[in-house]
């Protein structure tokens, strides 16, 4: 048929539920990871109790946060690490290592979107174990819950951070597609999250010439904007604020993925796979 | 002396029953029921050194499990063992200087370095001297032609190159047993010509005793003449190869291409119609009972026909009916 | 005989590891990297909250540095030799572990024995930062110390070696143990880094008596800091730091008399 110029598929979002879905799936296998996860949960949580407690007891507190307000921090901290700790796109990574990624640039299906949705399919599976890991923080830790306006701009924070946190994912995964050996990269970047965004510590914590610095960088975007707007250490007058940088990362982390998925891709399509 | 004897060898695994169910989750917890399950069940052989023989049987037969407590990883129920004069599993490490082993489906060989560390590494473990690890090196080298690849990391092998690294490797310390696990499979067909060569060069020259598993039967045909047939933990047959072929293979098809299509009430007396198509018809018949000439005649009496061939049995075909039949001594007249 | 011949394997063993991590130089290096992050932020953190809040139970940042180099100095130096022993699950999950059976070697040491990426790295971090530690946190370097720092964190090692080889062991029964490894990994390396006087007393009790952490470098740390009363807490000697060596002998006794058992099944069951 000369002449005729082939019309791009009408976009259709139900092959990317189907991957979510068995995304979820396949994580629901795992099923030690429930043990792991809320056991791991209760470990470092009360670990951090007995840390802030044994601290409180014995030294003025530096800042105007109580033991009980630094404890839900930490419990909230970890609460986010449980579904913000996984490699979402791993997806990624693991074709790219047996092959199974030419594959995928034949079907139909824009790929980077299906990693997304993979990567949700495991997400909202561990947010599922998030549910007992809440109970036991309420109950047995009695974390403090802040009235509703603040709990929704955490909410909104939240999803901003998680974001900001899949696009960092998605290029340490997109590394991949140059050196194969990337779990050691990850790592690194792994804890370098949790000390830089306040994930352990609160960054009001740290010293004041570091404060400057590591505010404005992407981890606090992810982990402690949220996490100070729950314990009330950023007021609402500043939501705006802390919240458009956060989707300034989300821009800037954006059009680098962009960009080193575009790199990524035809590097496949041009050695084969 | 026999250097592998068996007597009433016998190996019974205990398994939890688990009902199905959240129902079954929780009565295991208040009570469990066992069953038994026997894998190897009164097993008895013998071997005298040097032999080659083959050891058959369908998956699950208990063919892994004999191999397990031969060379001493597991430990039998009861029954007696002995191996070069050893119990396997009451002296392992011992044992384990006597035997070689070749796992077709896993390699021993380090992944990472190239295939002379591997070799070296091997040396040191199985405490070979060094002039006879010398010697060995040069003959397998020779034999295997290893020397193309001894420096290669061994990740980058292919195959049958690693194949003959893992020969070579079980060989290393002059094993007086080598029990070989599917040794072939997967390779091409040069490759398994050049692995066959070895095995029964190494029997022949350094008196070797082979045990050889595997599903491909050509293997056997090429190089055991002696063959074990286990089915259910059971020994039922053990004997020559060719025996069995005579023995068993009395079961003969005729392929007959005919000139006209074939009617649907074709028969002829003795022979049985297995298959047909437009043009062609197969039948079987028992060699014992008719001949083929006979057969071939009373087809061309009633039919028209414009070629004829004769299918034998090949040891697959007789080994997968005895599994699926069972053996019995003597068989007389045409299986169904 | 067989210990002329081991000795021999632990050589080759030892000399491939090297040329292993040779042939992966970028990756070494990647992972040397990690290492030094890894400990780095774990001293990093002590130093931010500490600075805010000088005192822990007694402990100031200078002693809260001693007490983690010397979990570091045991910690490396178990890496450095028996993490090999972690890889034992994925032996017996893949068919390797029947390969050692098969061999004229004890199975326990052909695992410890298996060649792959090992590098003394971390251990030369440890080394130094200990050295480092030691000489901020003021702490008195007499006879004793040099005698008994040594044994403690040769102690140390074994102690860690203990749970690896349990944990190892339970493979035996339940083929997957990452989770079970993880929460224990999580209670050993986070839970020693503080004081353990911070902890309730059941825990107290637990890292004493049952898995001896405290003894890593908690205990031998109180004792040359001159903190006895950490230990006459427990109904210990204020020197009960200095029977770290044996009780990591004791530790790893225990964890190879629970190996042997297992092995004993495996070859019986099957799997």
């Amino acid at each position: 048929m000369t002449g005729t110029v082939p019309r791009r598929p009408r976009f259709r979002i139900q092959p990317y539920i189907e991957f979510a879905k068995k995304a979820m799936a396949r994580e629901g296998t795992y099923r030690f990871d429930v043990f792991t996860t809320v056991g791991s949960f209760v470990v470092r949580l009360y670990l951090l109790r007995m840390v802030w407690t044994a601290l409180y007891a014995h030294n003025a507190a530096p800042v105007d946060l109580s033991r009980h307000e630094i404890i839900t921090y930490s419990a909230v901290a970890l609460l986010m690490g449980i579904v913000m700790d996984i490699d979402q796109t791993r997806a990624l990574h693991d074709k790219l290592h047996d092959g199974s990624i030419a594959t995928d640039f034949m079907k139909p299906i824009i790929v980077p979107l299906y990693f997304f949705a993979d990567g949700t399919g495991e997400v909202l599976f561990h947010a599922a174990l998030l549910i007992p890991s809440i109970l036991i923080a309420l109950l047995i830790f009695n974390i403090i819950v802040p009235p509703p306006m603040v709990l929704a701009a955490f909410f909104v924070s939240f999803l901003l951070g998680y974001l900001v946190g899949f696009f960092l994912n998605f290029i340490l995964n997109c590394t991949a597609f140059w050196t194969l050996e990337i779990s050691a990269v990850q790592l690194i970047v792994t804890w370098l999250t949790d000390l830089l965004g306040g994930e352990l510590i609160p960054l009001i914590l740290f010293p004041a010439f570091l404060q400057q610095f590591i505010y404005a960088l992407p981890f606090a975007a992810m982990f402690s904007t949220p996490l100070l707007i729950y314990v009330r250490q950023i007021p609402p007058a500043r939501y705006l604020e802390v919240m458009g940088l956060q989707v300034a990362w989300i821009v800037v982390l954006g059009i680098v993925s962009t960009v080193m998925w575009r790199a990524g891709a035809r590097r496949v399509v041009v050695q084969g796979g | 002396m026999p250097i592998i004897e068996a007597i009433d060898l016998r190996k019974v695994f205990r398994r939890i029953v688990r009902q199905p169910g959240i129902g079954g989750a929780i009565g295991a917890l208040f009570s469990r029921e066992y069953e038994d399950k026997v894998a190897v069940d009164d097993v008895s052989f013998s071997l005298a050194e040097g032999e080659l023989v083959g050891y058959l049987g369908p998956n699950g037969a208990g063919k892994s499990t004999t191999i397990k407590m031969l060379t001493g990883i597991l430990v039998p129920t009861s029954g007696v063992l002995r191996v070069a004069g050893l119990v396997p599993y009451q002296r392992r490490q011992e044992n384990a200087q006597n035997i070689g082993v070749v796992f077709g489906q896993r390699s021993q060989l380090y992944w990472d370095l190239p295939l002379r560390e591997s070799f070296e590494l091997l040396r040191s473990i199985y405490d070979v001297p060094l002039n006879r690890y010398q010697e060995n090196m040069r003959h397998f080298a020779e034999i295997l032609d290893l020397e193309r690849f001894l420096d290669t990391p061994v990740r980058q092998l292919s195959l049958g190159e690693r194949m003959r690294g893992d020969f070579a490797a079980a060989m290393l310390h002059d094993p007086k047993i080598v029990y070989l696990d599917e040794p072939t499979i997967g390779l091409d067909v040069v490759a398994k010509e050049a692995i066959r060569v070895f095995i029964a060069q190494i029997n022949r020259e350094r008196g070797t005793t082979v045990i050889l598993t595997t599903h491909d039967l050509a293997d056997v045909e090429r190089l055991t003449p002696r063959i074990v047939l286990i089915d259910h933990g059971k020994v039922i047959y053990d004997g020559a190869l060719e025996r069995l072929r005579t023995e068993y293979g009395t079961h003969r098809v005729l392929v007959v291409t005919t000139v006209d299509p074939v009617p649907d009430d074709f028969a002829v007396p003795g022979a049985e119609v297995e298959s047909r198509e437009p043009y062609v018809v197969r039948l079987g018949f028992d060699r014992r009972t008719l001949t083929a000439e006979a057969l071939i005649r009373r087809v061309l009496e009633r039919y028209a026909i414009s070629d004829v061939s004769i299918i034998e049995p090949d040891i697959d075909t007789i080994v997968r009916r005895i599994y699926l039949e069972g053996y019995q001594q003597n068989a007389v007249g045409a299986p169904s | 005989m067989q210990t002329r011949r081991m000795a021999n394997v632990y050589r080759q063993y030892w000399r491939i590891n090297i040329l292993t991590t040779l042939e992966y130089r970028e990756n070494f290096l990647i992972w040397f990297l990690f290492t030094f992050i890894y400990h780095g932020t774990a001293i990093a953190s002590l130093w931010i909250i500490l600075a805010q809040f000088p005192s822990m139970n007694g402990w100031s940042f200078r002693d809260m540095a001693f007490l983690y180099a010397l979990w570091m100095v045991a910690h490396a130096l178990h890496n450095t030799f028996f993490s090999t022993v972690a890889e034992i699950p994925d032996h017996i999950r893949d068919g390797e572990f029947d390969r050692l059976l098969v061999r004229p070697l004890d199975t326990l040491f052909q695992a410890i024995a298996t060649p792959g990426q090992v590098f003394p790295d971390e251990l030369i971090l440890a080394l130094l930062t200990f050295v480092a530690a030691t000489i901020y946190s003021g702490v008195h370097v007499d006879w004793t110390f040099v005698v008994f720092i040594p044994l403690i964190v040769a102690g140390g090692a074994l102690i860690d070696l203990g749970l690896n080889l349990i944990i190892s062991t339970a493979a035996f029964w339940f083929v997957k143990v990452d989770a079970l490894r993880w929460i224990f990994v999580q209670l050993e390396q986070e839970f020693t880094h503080y004081p353990l006087s911070i902890y309730s007393r059941a825990v107290q009790v637990l890292l004493t008596f049952v898995f001896p952490f405290a003894f890593m470098n908690y205990f031998p740390a109180a004792y040359f800091l001159h903190k006895p009363e950490d230990a006459h807490a427990l109904a210990l000697p204020a020197a009960a730091g200095l029977l770290s060596p044996l009780i990591g002998v004791v530790f790893v006794a225990v964890a190879y008399a629970f190996w042997r058992f297992g092995l004993n099944r495996y070859q019986g069951v099957g799997h």
